[in-house]
């Protein structure tokens, strides 16, 4: 590599040119998702949502921006000032290094990385530290029992989610991003793995922390949890991140189930169309999100960790032994479809089971339950 | 489990269902013809005079004491080689909006049917920064009908 310019190899300039686009990307996106969200969950509730600024409220998040932007950067005289002050990047950075190896279309990435997967596994799970050192940094009592419970939801959620992703890398045979898309282009995997697709749903939605699994930021329980002495620029960080962290597992969803660019139409298609088609998916991920966050009521800490660790976790681990018994004898890949939907009665199940109130509660929760589908 | 389902295709059904806020201060729901709103006077359009003939019968019965009545001589009545019947005819009125309660009496009690509850929009939005911008006098009170703004049910 010994042509560059002005003495910096190509190779960087490059990365660093698709990076800033990125930047960019991800903000506008931000700021669409915030907006979106809005709208598509007073829709639910039957609301008109932001309407006042610009055409359709369009403009809210820029409003919504400035104003976070200028509000005063305020931190507590008892708070830590380093790891109060370090948290948001500490949160907002690992998310932005998932965009790395994002396929949104055919040689459209920042860098193919062969063990793509992992990488993006690696990455997420670094915001954690950075949830921790907001709560704790914070030295206010909510913001610390946000804080714990953000690592431990964060921790136990990662592994059916690594082990749902190891478990599509099995059949794709690779952890290459752009490979796992090119070899769905004549089938998806969602249908080899309907579990795991199940379970990376729900695992996506507890390291997204959002509802039905936001209890590290439950206003009802710990007022925000981590963010609650933050304000101004360093609180939209948080927001930021999570948000971008939604749009990147909507990509990754699209990439590793729905087969990204490839699928349906195979890859010969023009690159406008992947885009489309990749939009499309990863719009079917975040309204899905958006769906249940309007739906489901927040789960209690100790019915988070026993659902972790004691369903979706067994499950994955068997989803994982069988593909490796499917791939190794060379049986058709049916079975899976098969054994996948199995997985997914067994799921409901288990969650029938686990959720079964005692008899005594059991009627009122019948007739609540029919007034809301009246 | 089914709780879950069940909760999803209920927001689902709302969704599909549209939201059924008005955007109000841009947006206006139709008004029902019989809305009752604050008391005004109605215009004679055959004539072009009031149909008050300034008889005091709503200012008395009035229970909040909200207006004020001033009669005169018609001068446009055919004694005088006008074309109006009325002898008497309404010289000043006024209502004062921040003390009548709406109660319609002031529109039972008119034989003439001169006075009728303002059924139109302007009726409601009636906020102003001084509450003696609220006294309304004789032109402001026919200005709804002289332009036929007000719904017909009250011209009746």
């Amino acid at each position: 590599m010994n042509n560059g310019i002005y003495g910096i190899e190509i190779a960087w300039l490059d990365a660093v040119i698709r990076l800033h686009i990125i930047v960019g990307l991800m903000t506008v996106v931000v700021m669409g998702l915030i907006y979106v969200e809005r709208k598509v969950l007073a829709r639910f509730q039957q609301r008109l949502g932001p309407t006042r600024t610009g055409p359709a409220g369009l403009l809210q998040s820029v409003a919504d921006g400035l104003k976070l932007v200028g509000k005063e950067d305020l931190r507590p005289r008892n708070a830590d000032p380093w790891t109060f002050e370090l948290a948001p990047y500490m949160v907002f950075i690992p998310v932005f290094l998932g965009f790395v190896i994002v396929p949104f279309a055919f040689g459209m990435q920042v860098r193919i990385l062969e063990l793509g997967l992992i990488y993006f596994v690696a990455t997420s799970s670094l915001g954690i530290i950075g949830w921790v050192m907001a709560g704790w940094g914070s030295d206010n009592r909510y913001a610390m029992i946000g804080g714990m419970r953000a690592a431990a939801q964060g921790i136990s959620y990662e592994l059916p989610l690594v082990l749902s992703l190891i478990s599509v890398a099995m059949v794709s045979q690779s952890f290459n991003l752009n490979d796992i898309v090119l070899s769905q282009s004549t089938y998806p995997n969602l249908l080899w793995q309907p579990l795991v697709l199940v379970i990376f749903i729900i695992a996506g939605l507890a390291e997204l922390n959002r509802t039905p699994f936001d209890i590290p930021v439950g206003e009802s329980e710990v007022v925000g949890g981590p963010f609650v002495e933050y304000s101004g620029i360093r609180w939209s960080f948080f927001f930021l991140a999570e948000y971008a962290a939604l749009f990147i597992m909507g990509l990754i969803f699209a990439a590793v189930f729905m087969g990204g660019w490839a699928w349906p139409l195979g890859e010969e298609l023009g690159r406008g169309w992947q885009i489309l088609l990749v939009t499309v998916k990863t719009s079917l991920f975040i309204f899905l999100i958006f769906w249940i966050r309007a739906s489901v009521p927040r789960l209690r800490i100790d019915q988070l960790m026993a659902f972790s660790w004691k369903i979706l976790l067994p499950l994955t681990f068997v989803q994982v032994l069988i593909n490796g018994a499917v791939l190794v004898y060379d049986a058709p890949l049916w079975i899976l479809t098969i054994t996948g939907l199995v997985g997914i009665v067994v799921l409901v199940r288990l969650i029938e089971r686990a959720v079964r109130p005692s008899p005594a509660v059991n009627s009122e929760f019948v007739s609540v339950g029919n007034e809301g589908a009246s | 489990m089914r709780g879950i389902v069940k909760s999803l295709a209920t927001t689902m059904s709302t969704f599909i269902r549209g939201p059924v806020t008005r955007g109000y201060p841009s947006k206006h729901r139709e008004l029902p013809e019989r809305d009752r709103a604050f008391p005004l006077l109605l215009w004679d359009k055959d004539i072009d005079e009031p149909f008050c003939t300034g008889c005091h019968a709503c200012e008395r019965a009035c229970p909040v004491e909200c207006m004020t009545v001033i009669m005169k001589d018609n001068p446009n009545h055919e004694s005088q080689d006008g074309t109006s019947k009325r002898r008497k005819i309404v010289d000043e009125f006024w209502i004062d909006y921040g003390r009548c309660m709406r109660c319609n009496i002031c529109v039972e009690v008119c034989n003439f049917e001169a006075i009728a509850m303002n059924n139109t929009w302007s009726g409601h939005e009636t906020s102003v920064y001084d509450r003696a911008d609220l006294v309304m006098d004789l032109p402001q009170l026919m200005a709804q009908s002289k332009s036929d703004e007000i719904q017909e049910w009250v011209a009746d």
